[in-house]
């Protein structure tokens, strides 16, 4: 069974957090779609005012399955606000590199996130799933998680950049 | 053409905003689950580390009902997204009844755009309840579109409960 560790990710693990995005992004063929650099992880997660945090998977050297690599997983989360009931952890990204999978390293990130939320007085913990990716949804269903679109109808909606600056503009 | 100010909320406001919380959460018929208080807004909202931001739309003393001037407000804070980076999020946002149809909703909105260019975000995200039809068309004259049905994004809850049982397990 491989050895690992987590912990919160420093400012010089923004390589491999951008590796580890780009490599989720590419499963849903989006790779080109991630605009982030190195510089934006590092301002934007180690400045005055995180707006993300990151919890890291490594292994020792000699366990590395991918040569080069020790951190093997990440998972990326930050704070919002339910004006009903107070401060949730939202989980943005979550990813465990494909040869290190089936070795209880997602289970013990979402252990790490839940212990995280607890502490920080969160009321509960929110994070959004296509509903085609089925082994996600059966992984989070497994640990209680229930579809809130599904029972009470959410839907996301965003408002784009070009819109924003044509609402900000408009008279 | 009612007079309103929009500004930033102070800690004197958190009264109203609470107020204006249970008032939506009325018109979903779920005030009975707003179990925040004041004192979590004011820790909340004012402390050391901001955990949301709220805009306030006042109107002048002599035009509020019931000794209420402050009419309207926006919730909001900042997301991120692991491929563009920030985003403003739109938590809450309601005008009371008796103001509507006047532009409050408009000038909030726009504020709200003004805040997320400045701040470099690459857009606005919010949620809203399928069943919800003129908060939909609202935000879909003014170029919303829905990513649930676009891309089939779903929204996820792990409850206390759960979370507590996750974290004792061996």
């Amino acid at each position: 069974m491989a050895h690992y560790k987590l912990r919160k990710a420093e400012p010089e693990d923004v390589t491999d957090i951008l590796r580890l995005i780009k490599e989720l992004a590419k499963i849903v063929e989006k790779e080109d779609q991630v605009m982030l650099t190195e510089k934006d992880l590092l301002e934007d997660g180690f400045g005055e005012h995180p707006f993300y945090h990151c919890i890291v998977a490594e292994v020792p050297a000699e366990q590395q399955k991918v040569e080069g690599y020790s951190v093997i997983g990440f998972a990326m989360y930050y704070f919002t606000y339910d004006p009903w009931i107070g401060k949730l952890l939202y989980l943005e990204d979550f990813f465990v590199m494909k040869e290190y999978r089936c070795l209880g390293i997602g289970s013990e990130i979402l252990k790490n996130l839940s212990v995280t939320a607890l502490k920080s007085g969160c009321h509960s913990m929110h994070f959004i799933v296509a509903q085609s990716n089925e082994a996600s949804i059966n992984f989070y269903k497994r640990r209680g998680a229930l579809d809130l679109s599904l029972a009470e109808g959410w839907r996301l909606f965003r408002i784009d950049k070009q819109c924003l600056l044509n609402l900000s503009a408009e008279e | 053409m009612a007079n309103f100010i929009l500004r930033k909320a102070e800690p004197k406001d958190v009264s109203d905003i609470l107020r204006l919380i249970k008032e939506l959460a009325k018109y979903e018929e779920m005030e009975e689950q707003v179990i925040l208080t004041e004192n979590d807004l004011l820790e909340d909202g004012f402390g050391d580390h901001p955990f949301y931001h709220c805009i306030v739309a006042e109107v002048p003393k002599e035009k509020g009902t019931n000794g209420f001037t402050v009419i309207g407000f926006a919730m909001y804070y900042f997301t991120y997204d692991p491929w563009i980076g920030k985003l403003l999020y739109l938590e809450d946002f309601y005008v009371m009844k008796e103001y509507r149809g006047f532009g409050i909703g408009s000038q909030i909105l726009k504020e709200l755009s003004h805040t997320a260019v400045k701040t470099r975000c690459s857009s606005m995200h919010f949620i809203v309840a399928e069943w919800n039809k003129p908060s939909i068309e609202f935000y879909k004259r003014r170029g919303a579109s829905d990513l649930s049905l676009e891309e089939g994004w779903r929204l996820f809850k792990i409850d206390k409960q759960s979370l507590m049982k996750m974290m004792a397990e061996e």
